[in-house]
């Protein structure tokens, strides 16, 4: 199995002028002014099922929140979500564009390095930056566009990561085992917020770790809109399902440092793939909660958690059980594990020394620093407005403007990538993956998809509809498989190879080799 | 103000993040741009409306 993994980014959305009832509306018309020459829509809906629970059940609806549902009005674009308000777009680079409630977000292809991934999690924020430039052009509005997680008045908006793992995981297990982790990571993942969304619960601080902690009020469900869980039991695989299943992580925040971004990713997919088989921390956290949003507002940095035996354990105690375990599985693997490894050890130790010394890597640092150097020059107080503007700021990604942007041209931030890696990615899908079969077809065949989803794309192909089916298209062979197809010179060529390539799977598994994907192709 | 944006360079982690395939271009961890006065950026957090994070409301999102 390929270990695939992606970023889902909901970028928060300012049009001067407007009120949070025509953000739906603003949201579609920038993803609309996406103006390269090819995308490919619409995309399937029909195969989705966001209610569906990894538990083994249904729910009959999913939670909107009272507060938002006050800016929907009958008729409104936000209340009835047509194909038109969401504007689904797939990009030549395998990636997804679209509106989603009043946010344009980019999701990233399947990417398998951790590498390719934050190229293409960078890729989107220049993507969605051009729309709302060419949307600026258009209609003479100001927009800012923020890479963040919340509006400060409660309203929050997710930047999601899907992990590929194996079926046979029973769903429990993997609670049990990534629970103390997602409650822990914010240490280093957290992308720092100023202020409190829910005061007087836990104490009310200028400044505090992650942007979502604020919001999760359950441990584990499958909703996302409201009453948000730490962990989400959506049960939507994008791959055969008797075999696969997505783990949907909502509890992060969203990174601009491309280091954090790596390192959030890389080190989830690493416990992933120990939980899955089989491995467990061997402790549980005593209102894991109460103890997220503890952490994100512990002004002395002690970070301890209670645990459900009554110990009491500091989380960095907690993250490296984690990370010794990994380090004995993986310590031989390939060259960016073993980055990630060291990268992992050696931002623990700094959080343990001196927080500080991860203000080029780290984003809750990088900013309370920025933060805190204005408010000593300029004599300001944390509680003024315009430090938790310049919170906002922070996460423009208006390279103009953002502040993040400006400490990166400072040179003051660490890369994982280069500029030229991140101009390939807006173009370009991961070759490595099913993300290339969906972005060659974008780019080279868009008036022949009829309709497109992340593991089915449906072809009006000469007096026939075609459907090229890649549930199965996670395995290690799949780079193989993209070389036979990238000889293809035309649509027939690359439509009958991808049919050889099933029939050969079907083949090799009746042979007793190891089962490599079950695509079924449909004509 | 003075940037102490050096002083917060300190080497603690890997520096090169993930080494590159072989063959592939060298594999710098800081953006071949030139790099603007450290004031630049005082400039920039000076030109931020105060007002910004008190306007800026959004939709509930996932």
């Amino acid at each position: 199995m390929q270990r695939l993994v992606g970023l889902e980014t909901e970028y928060g959305l300012y049009v001067e002028g407007k009120n949070p009832s025509e953000l739906v509306f603003e949201a579609a018309e920038v993803v609309r002014s996406y103006n390269a020459s090819t995308f490919a829509s619409p995309w399937d809906y029909r195969r989705e099922d966001p209610r569906k629970d990894a538990r083994g059940f249904h729910v009959e609806y999913l939670q909107a929140d009272p507060v938002d549902a006050q800016y929907d009005t009958e008729g409104t674009a936000s209340a009835c979500m047509s194909a038109e308000t969401r504007s689904d777009r797939v990009l030549p680079n395998g990636a997804r564009l679209y509106n989603d409630h009043g946010h344009p977000e980019y999701s990233t292809p399947e990417c398998v390095s951790l590498r390719e991934l934050v190229a293409h999690d960078r890729a989107g924020e220049r993507i969605v930056w051009s729309c709302a430039q060419e949307y600026m052009r258009r209609t003479g509005l100001k927009v800012h566009i923020y890479k963040n997680n919340t509006d400060f008045h409660g309203a929050s908006y997710g930047c999601h990561e899907g992990y590929l793992m194996r079926r046979s995981v029973p769903f429990e297990q993997i609670i049990r085992g990534m629970m103390p982790f997602f409650v822990t990571r914010i240490l280093y993942a957290g992308a720092g917020k100023v202020g409190v969304e829910t005061p007087g619960v836990f104490g009310d601080v200028p400044y505090q770790l992650s942007q979502r902690a604020d919001f999760f009020s359950v441990e584990a469900s499958v909703d996302t809109l409201y009453q948000r869980p730490i962990i989400n039991t959506r049960d939507e695989p994008h791959a055969t399902p008797s075999r696969y299943r997505r783990l949907h992580v909502i509890c992060g925040d969203a990174n601009m440092s491309e280091y954090a971004t790596a390192l959030k990713v890389g080190t989830t997919r690493l416990v992933a793939e120990m939980i899955e088989t089989g491995w467990q921390p061997g402790i549980a956290i005593r209102n894991p909660v109460e103890t997220i949003r503890r952490l994100s507002r512990d002004p002395q940095w002690k970070w301890n958690v209670e645990l459900e035996d009554g110990r009491t354990m500091p989380a960095i105690e907690v993250l490296r059980l984690y990370l010794r375990e990994a380090q004995s599985r993986f310590a031989h693997a390939d060259t960016e594990t073993q980055w990630l490894l060291m990268a992992w050890e050696s931002t623990l130790d700094a959080l343990e020394r001196d927080p500080q010394q991860l203000a080029d890597s780290i984003d809750w640092v990088a900013k309370r620093l920025l933060l805190e150097q204005f408010i000593e020059s300029e004599g300001v107080d944390w509680k003024e407005p315009i430090v938790q503007s310049l919170d906002l700021a922070y996460h423009s990604i208006d390279p103009q403007d953002g502040l993040f942007a400006g400490l990166e041209q400072m040179g003051a931030v660490r890369r994982v990538v280069t500029d030229k890696d991140i101009e390939r990615a807006m173009c370009h899908p991961p070759s490595s993956t099913r993300a290339w079969v969906r972005g060659t077809l974008v780019e080279r065949y868009p008036q022949a998809i009829s309709a497109i989803t992340w593991s089915r794309v449906q072809l009006t192909f000469g007096e026939q509809a075609v459907t090229l089916d890649m549930h199965d298209w996670v395995t290690q062979r799949v780079p193989q498989k993209v070389q036979r197809l990238a000889k293809a010179h035309n649509l027939t060529e690359f439509v009958n190879t991808f049919r050889q390539l099933h029939a050969s799977r079907k083949s090799e598994e009746e042979g007793g080799n190891q089962p490599c994907s079950g695509e079924q192709t449909t004509d | 103000m003075q940037w102490r944006a050096d002083d917060r360079l300190t080497r603690t982690i890997p520096s090169d993040p993930i080494t590159r395939k072989g063959g592939e271009e060298g594999g710098p961890t800081a953006p071949k741009v030139s790099r603007p006065d450290v004031n630049d950026l005082l400039k920039r957090m000076k030109r931020v409306d105060p007002d910004q994070a008190r306007r800026y409301r959004q939709r509930s999102g996932e």
